[in-house]
Parts: C-alpha cells; structure tokens; sequence
C-alpha cells in the first residue's frame, strides 16, 4: 500500500516536472514561432486583431522581396566580413595560443591583457575606431569591419583554442624536439593537426559573433558595406514598416547561426564562457 | 667544400635561430594588432575625454581638463542612464539567474528527448539582438501583438502600450533580455551540475535528508563558484547593454529607457561631442575593469 503511494506521489511529481519544461520551452520558443509565421504572412495579416496565430496561407513572396531590398546584399556582406575576421582571427589566433600555452609567452600579463580587451564595452572602442578608419579612409569598407572585428575575435580566439592545445599532452611535441624536429616543424607537422576541430569550433563562434554584430556594423559602414542586422535596424526604422520582408530577413539572419549552433552544442558552455567552464 | 659544410651549419643556425624565437614571433602578430586597435584608442579616449571636441563645429579641439568629467557628474540624463543600466543589470540578471537555475535543476535529469529539447532551450541564444529586438516589437504591439491579445483574452486589463509607456519601457527591455540569456545561465549550470558527483547525493541520501536539504546544503554551495561566474558573465555583458535598447525603445519615450552605452553612442554619433562621449566611454571602461577584474580572479581561483 505504501509503495504504491510513494509510486503515486512520484508519477505525479514527474508529470509536473515534464509539464514545468513543456510550459518554460513553450515561452522560449513562442517568439522564435512568431518569427516564423511573420516571414510567411500576408500584408493584410499583421493588421488584425485577434492576430494571426496560423496564417491561412503561406506567402513566400516575402522571402523573394527581402532579398530584392538588400537581403542578398546584407547575406554577400555579412558572409565576408564574417568570414575573413574569423579565418584571420583563427589563423593569427592559433599562433599566439600554441606559443601562450605551450612556452607561456608573456606570461599571466599578456593573456589576461589579452583577454581584458574582449570584455571592454564596445562603445568605448566604437569612438576611436571610427576616427582611426576615418582618417584611414576606411569608412565603409570590408577591411574596417574585418579589422574592428579582430578587437574582439582575436582575443576570444586566442583564448579558446589556448585551452584546447592546454588539453593536448605535449609529449608527442616533446618527443618530436627530440628526434630532431625544429619548434615550426613541430607546432606545423604536430600540434596543429591535432588542434584542426578546435580551430574549426572556434571559427564557428569567432563566425557567429560577427555575423550578429551591431554596433560596429552601424558605425563604421553607410552604403557600400551593408550587413544583415544593419539592413533590418533600417528597415525597422523606416517609414512604413515591412513586416513581412523584414521577418523573411530575420529568419534568413537567424537559420544559419542557429543551425551552426546546434553542431557547437557540445563546446556552447567552453566557448561563450571563454573557456572558464569547459561544458 | 666549405660550401657543403656550409649548409647544414646553415639549417642547425635556423633551427637554433627559430627555436629561441617562435615563441615570440608567434604571438607577434596578435599583439601588434591589439596594440593598434586598443592600446591607441585606449590612449585617444583617454586624451580626448579632456577636451571639448565638437565634430560638427570649425573650431578646433580644445582642451578643458576635467570639464567633461564635472559635466557628467552634473548630467542628470547621465544618471538617469546608470539608473536604467543598473535596473536592467540588478533585475535581468537576477531573474536571469533564478530562472536559468530552475531550469537547469529541471533537464538535470535523464528523461527521452533530452538532447532535443536542451537543444531547443538554446535557440534564443543564437539569435541576432537585432532580430531579437525586431521580434519583441512586433510581440509587444499596442493593437495587433500578441501580448496584448492574450492579456485581453485572460481579462487581465487592455494591456499596454508596452515600448511606448515610461512606466513599461525599460520593463520590455528587460523581458526581452532575460528571454535571450536565461538559456545561457542554464546551460552553464547545467554543466555545473553535471560536474557534482552522485556520490555526494547518495551520501545525503544515506544520511536522510530532504530533497530541499539536498539542494540547500549540497547543491547550492557546490554550485556557488558557477553561479558566480555566470552572474559576472551576464552582469558585464548587460552593463553593455545596446542593441536591444536601440532596437525596440530607441532609449525612449524621452530617456526613459536609454542606457549607459546608448546614451555614449549618441553623444559620439548624434550629437557629435567627441569628448563627452569619449568622457562617458572611459568611465564605462573603469566600471568594467572592475567587474572584469573579479571575473579574472574567479577563473585564476577554478583553474587552480
């Protein structure tokens, strides 16, 4: 009889606890879902009230008018300037790293200089960084967002990928100086085949971080050089708001990252925790 | 002859040569980009914040010692910002925080579609702040968002002009924040709760204590230095709160919603005072030294 009512009791506390998790994802997604269906509603369908909760029929023609208002252009930018920043960040990071952790360069100062400088508000750096490429003539190019970039992708870089090659045993590079193998020779032939998946985690982030980012986008660019969230901030703030296309825009912005997202869940706590907790 | 000897001494001098060297050379690159991207504009605020500097006006820049700093510390807009900042930071990571850890305690189970649905939990994390900010407006909507039709279908009241009203500006702001980030806080306790050992729960098991005691006495003060870390992480990154500011408020109605960071950026890009706005950037950036400094302090302290 007991039994059965501790069995009871427990039954009851689990549906509970799966209704909690039904009830908090619910909330979390809701907007994700708004976003959805506000990429796939008619013109008419954002002026109602009730508003629409299922539209009757997909329209997709706000994809297509996205595009024509400079969506494909805010993809061609975004995917460039994302792209270098994190090849230059993983590239020039995974140098500095592999001489941090393995010869401790510079010591606790540098890392922590380093790292200190991802953590300055980016409003403080948006300032100076406007007049340096202003004076470099740069306003409005890729190269002022690929370089402003690197203030936050290289250090976050340099950091992540120093705790993966912390995890790698240097034995094998240890028996390599041995064998006669100069440090080059054994950070290229060794150490860095070793690192490629964290290399390549870390692009992903340094990739995610980029293609998201506003306010340096906002600042440093006018017409030339117009990426997604800029494009959308402006659509946002015209005139007569295009829901629909500027909702076609948003999931067009948030697909990509959210799927590169899932493939980095396993490394997500390392890599947003700048590798404080290793997930 | 001498030639041939030459060129093995030749390749052990390189050999020599780089081994002393790469070190060095290795971190070259990324030292010398962050001297020029940071350290010089570290130094250009810094002289700046002294000077009147408006980009708009012919005159020229002109220094004034500590005015801006004494204008500042008069400017009630300014306090006005550190006021919505600090109840952006105190309320968001708070509720972030609280929420995030009942939701960690309730996927630190095993249950069918886990992955899934941990995977699930973490979409708002990736989305862009701008398209966050977008979304919320239309969520927020006075007559056709779905806030406000679901409060008049529970018969809670009309609902709000919710971006619009001083009284519930800042309070969207902080509703959208918390839904973004409070996926963040929970996986990483997640991971902390991960990382605490059955055994120590199956002592307390043996032991006779209640669920609650289990949580207050075992798992809490496990997951302190967690939480810390966490809580720092979240507490600077608000402290820099922009995107969802200037998308969904714009920092308005008035001020009534403008943050620190929004309030630099348009003195630096609306009204074009350089040196206030650079004034504003470099106490920020003091705020920040300290509260990353505890950040550092926490992460030397969990690596040893």
């Amino acid at each position: 009889m007991k039994d059965q009512a501790v069995r009871s009791r427990k039954s009851w506390q689990l549906t509970l606890i799966y209704a909690s998790i039904g009830v908090l994802l619910l909330i979390s997604l809701f907007p994700v879902y708004w976003m959805f269906i506000g990429s796939v509603k008619q013109r008419g369908e954002f002026y109602t009230s009730p508003p629409v909760f299922v539209p009757k029929q997909l329209e997709w023609e706000n994809f297509g008018r996205a595009l024509e208002r400079g969506g494909a252009k805010g993809i061609k930018d975004s995917l460039v300037v994302a792209g270098l920043s994190s090849l230059l960040a993983i590239v020039l990071g995974s140098l500095a790293a592999y001489s941090i952790a393995r010869y401790g360069t510079g010591g606790d100062n540098l890392s922590f200089w380093i790292l200190s400088i991802r953590m300055a508000p980016p409003v403080a750096g948006v300032i100076p960084i406007f007049m340096l490429m202003r004076y470099a003539r740069l306003l409005d190019t890729y190269s002022a967002l690929v370089l402003a970039y690197c203030l936050f992708n290289l250090p976050f870089a340099v950091w992540l990928i120093k705790g993966f090659f912390e995890d790698i045993p240097a034995d094998m590079e240890g028996a390599a100086l041995v064998d006669g193998f100069n440090r080059l020779q054994v950070f290229w032939r060794i150490a860095l085949p070793l690192a490629v998946p964290a290399l390549i985690v870390t692009g992903l982030f340094c990739f995610i971080f980029s293609w998201n980012e506003f306010l340096f986008a906002l600042v440093l660019t006018r017409s030339r050089v117009t990426t997604l969230p800029v494009i959308i901030s402006g659509m946002v703030g015209g005139h007569e708001i295009m829901w629909g296309e500027i909702s076609a825009l948003s999931v067009l912005t948030s697909l990509p990252v959210a799927a590169l997202a899932l493939l980095l869940q396993r490394y997500l706590v390392r890599g947003l925790t700048l590798g404080a907790m290793r997930g | 002859m001498n030639r041939v000897t030459a060129a093995p001494v030749k390749g052990r001098d390189f050999n020599s040569w780089i081994d002393k060297r790469l070190p060095v050379l290795f971190v070259a690159p990324v030292v010398g980009i962050l001297l020029t991207l940071a350290i010089g504009p570290l130094l250009f605020i810094f002289i700046t914040s002294f000077m009147s500097w408006e980009l708009v006006s012919a005159a020229a820049p002109q220094f004034i010692w500590f005015r801006n700093y004494l204008n500042i510390v008069l400017d009630s807009r300014f306090w006005n910002a550190m006021k919505n900042t600090l109840i952006l930071l105190v309320g968001g990571v708070g509720l972030q925080l609280v929420l995030g850890l009942i939701t960690a305690l309730l996927l630190n189970r095993e249950f069918k579609l886990k992955r899934v649905v941990t995977s699930l939990f973490l979409i708002p994390i990736t989305i862009a702040p701008v398209v966050v900010g977008f979304q919320w407006r239309v969520i927020y909507h006075e007559s056709f968002g779905p806030l406000n039709y679901i409060i008049r279908m529970l018969r809670l009241g009309n609902g709000f002009a919710w971006l619009a009203d001083t009284r519930t500006a800042l309070f969207s702001i902080l509703v959208a924040e918390v839904w973004q980030w409070t996926p963040f806080v929970t996986i990483v306790l997640l991971a902390g709760l991960q990382s605490i050992s059955p055994r120590v729960y199956e002592a307390a098991n043996v032991d006779g204590a209640t669920p609650w005691q289990v949580f207050r006495r075992v798992t809490l003060p496990l997951l302190k230095p967690t939480i810390i870390i966490v809580a720092l992480f979240r507490v600077m990154d608000v402290f820099k709160i922009f995107d969802l500011v200037f998308l969904l408020t714009g920092g308005g109605p008035g001020t009534a919603s403008e943050s620190v960071s929004l309030y630099t950026y348009i003195n630096g890009f609306r009204y074009f005072s350089m040196g206030y706005a650079t004034a504003l950037a470099v106490i920020q950036l003091l705020i920040v030294t300290i509260i990353c400094m505890n950040l550092v302090k926490m992460m030397k302290v969990r690596r040893a």
